[in-house]
């Protein structure tokens, strides 16, 4: 478990942290979300050691995390950074070898992710002569190449086309499957929802939601979604204990208070109409996520 | 995808990434530098230049004009062949190449063979004819020759024994006694010796310490060196890369030095100075102390820029500092024994290149080198935990310019970690 006690940074008069506490458990996809400026990369790179908090800890399967542990970490930095005349392979194995691998596995590692992540013809090719989505591989396999206990990963999917998002959707699966959890930050909430078991929602360098994404849906008030044929809103609007979120045509989203039951608003809205749909609905990520950072 | 609560198991596939220590951590920074390095091609062809200019230097003015000229002499007019031996004869003795030849012709037959490089020169009667200019060495050949002729000619009108001439022309010389042993070409060639190894030590303290900080720089524009960092701590970092770079400097010097010897003793064109092995010896360990000096505070000032172009503001006053030891072994050149120059050749930034000097002069005690080597040498290690410290400050920090006091207040900072 990778656990972050109370991290804490400002820069100036600028407060990038908050006393920011959560903990990724083992064996989990870990979404970190958040809008611009929330403290994501900050935080990251408090784990990694490029950042000196002003307070606070990181401890990875109980004990502090120092230069030594990181360096069984796989981490992938918001801001790309390779050696551009360097050869992809010789890059790529140097820091396997850097992680602590041994010449000859450092260039077999090197090897099974170059071919892993498609770029095993550019391997004797310079990185600067690489196209952008390509480099992003390459910068990926770094990562990945020092057989990693753990990896922290800023923004892994801005910049790949949706092949490239394909492919490292499943290596981060498997990756997770092998034992190695995986955090990552991403402004795209619909493949957070599909990839992760877990979120930390930030705002303002604090958090403000972390956990199980299906908990995190399940908590809070339930929603209905009612369609009733040429019929306004009234009726609902009228009901003790029941708030319009939206109406689009004739269809409603509802929130109820929980001593609301469900079959009372089903009589109301037959009364009012002929239903056409009825259900209750959960809230995307999206939706908690706007929820969240605009409370 | 539920969270198990203990370790999970690696697959048995999984490599295993072992502990790196710090000078395992150094060793493949270091490696990756001389690896890269070496196979550059701008490097590569850099040290050939160096290398051909070196050769150059030492065996091109015995090839090109440098050395002794040969020279055709055409002699006309009564007594030809007498001035023609004669001169032949004072060529041998002045030790200067001359083949003079007694021809039959007039002045302006004798001319055209001058003017189309059949002869060097000519004599024909009380003149001599040359294209254009009269070596000075052959002048002296000539007017010596022809006077001895006339000469030898009045004696044996007056009446001296032809027997006797040779006597008359040639009486012993005077002896000449030094009171101080001055070897006036060994002189020439310690200066000589002594001004390589100065141009030498400068060169590669400036060129490797510049390419210190560029590599540093490197790392920090392209932001690599983030993912570097990940795995090293800075000053590793910095470490590996002074020990790499210097590496290579180390090994284009040796070159440098082989070839320079080898293109000596093979092709035997020149002799070698005495004292240029020494000289050579102190080369390197020079170089190895002032690239030790001067590599930590490039890696420094590197690391205080996020983009190359800034690298000149930076290093400026390193490179003024390097200039400075410049001139000051150009100074001691001219006088070795000054008390100024066995100051400088004390103090850590001028030592590198002036003690070398006064060490080619023979001005330098053992004592005076020992104590020289080991005032640089702690200099230089008191530099490298205080440049590690400013380096690991200012390398993460990649908005612009660090000043050196927030460098060394957040190299506290991330060095506590």
């Amino acid at each position: 478990m990778l656990e972050l006690k109370d991290l804490t940074r400002r820069y100036g008069d600028v407060v990038a942290l908050d006393g920011l506490t959560f903990s990724v458990p083992e064996g989990s996809m870990f979404g970190f979300v958040g809008p611009n400026g929330a403290g994501k990369t900050t935080t990251m790179r408090i784990v990694m050691g490029l950042v000196a908090p002003d307070r606070g800890e990181v401890r990875w399967r109980g004990a502090p995390v120092d230069a030594d542990t990181r360096r069984r970490f796989g981490y992938m930095p918001e801001e790309r950074g390779l050696y551009p005349k360097m050869r992809v392979r010789d890059q790529l194995r140097y820091l396997a070898q850097l992680h602590g691998l041994d010449a000859a596995t450092a260039s077999r590692e090197a090897d099974t992710w170059m071919e892993r992540l498609g770029i095993a013809e550019r391997a004797r090719d310079r990185v600067e002569e690489l196209s952008l989505g390509n480099q992003q591989r390459v910068q990926l396999a770094a990562a990945l190449v020092g057989a990693p206990e753990l990896l922290i990963l800023d923004e892994p999917f801005s910049g790949l086309d949706p092949v490239g998002v394909d492919v490292l959707s499943e290596v981060l699966l498997e990756q997770v499957a092998a034992g190695v959890p995986v955090i990552f930050s991403s402004h795209q909430l619909e493949l957070v929802e599909r990839l992760c078991d877990r979120v930390a929602i930030v705002a303002h360098g604090r958090l403000v939601a972390a956990g199980r994404v299906d908990e995190l849906r399940a908590r809070g008030h339930r929603r209905v979604r009612v369609d009733v044929a040429d019929a306004g809103s009234d009726w609902a609007a009228a009901l003790p204990g029941v708030r319009l979120l939206d109406k689009t045509d004739g269809s409603m989203l509802l929130e109820l208070d929980d001593d609301v039951p469900l079959d009372g608003v089903l009589d109301h809205a037959r009364a009012a109409g002929a239903v056409t749909h009825f259900s209750l609905v959960q809230p995307t990520l999206a939706e908690l996520f706007r929820e969240a950072v605009s409370a | 995808m539920s969270a198990p609560t203990t370790a999970p198991v690696q697959r048995p596939d999984t490599p295993r990434p072992r502990p790196v220590g710090t000078v395992t951590a150094i060793r493949l920074v270091a490696q990756r530098e001389f690896v890269t390095r070496t196979g550059d091609r701008s490097f590569l062809i850099s040290t050939l230049v160096t290398v051909l200019i070196i050769v150059g230097v030492v065996v091109g003015p015995r090839i090109f004009g440098g050395g002794p000229a040969s020279y055709d002499v055409a002699v006309a007019g009564d007594g030809a062949q007498a001035l023609a031996d004669a001169i032949e004869g004072t060529g041998r003795a002045m030790e200067v190449d001359v083949t003079a030849e007694a021809v039959t012709a007039d002045r302006g037959a004798i001319a055209d063979q001058v003017a189309d490089g059949t002869y060097d020169a000519a004599v024909a009667g009380d003149e001599i004819v040359v294209d254009s200019e009269l070596p000075t060495e052959l002048e002296t050949v000539l007017q010596q020759a022809s006077r001895d002729v006339r000469i030898a000619a009045g004696l044996q009108e007056a009446g001296v024994p032809p027997e006797a001439v040779p006597q008359l022309l040639a009486p012993p010389p005077l002896t000449v006694s030094t009171l101080q042993e001055v070897d006036e070409e060994e002189a020439s060639g310690t200066e000589g010796l002594a001004f390589f190894a100065t141009f030498i030590l400068y060169g590669q303290v400036l060129g490797y310490g510049f390419m210190v900080a560029g590599g540093v720089v490197e790392e920090k524009s392209t932001r690599v060196v983030e993912v570097l960092l990940s795995t090293l701590r800075p000053s590793q970092l910095l470490a590996g890369k002074i020990v790499g770079v210097g590496l290579v400097g180390l090994a284009q010097l040796l070159l440098l030095a082989v070839l320079a010897l080898g293109t000596v003793l093979v092709t035997g064109l020149v002799e070698l100075p005495p004292g240029a092995v020494p000289t050579i010896g102190m080369v390197f360990l020079w170089f190895l102390l002032g690239y030790a000096f001067y590599s930590c505070l490039f890696g420094v000032a590197g690391s205080l820029v996020s983009r190359q172009e800034e690298l000149g503001n930076v290093t400026t006053p390193l490179m003024l500092l390097v200039l400075v030891g410049f001139f000051a072994a150009v100074g001691a050149l001219n006088d070795p024994g000054s008390t100024l120059a066995r100051v400088l050749s004390f103090v850590p930034p001028t030592a590198p290149m002036v003690m070398p000097v006064r060490v080619a002069f023979g001005e330098a005690t053992v004592l005076e080198i020992v104590g020289a080597v080991l005032v640089t040498a702690v200099a230089a290690g008191l530099l490298v935990p205080l440049a590690g410290r400013l380096y690991t400050g200012a390398i993460l920090r990649t908005s612009g310019r660090v000043k050196l006091a927030q460098a060394w207040r957040s190299g506290q900072e991330v060095a506590a970690d």
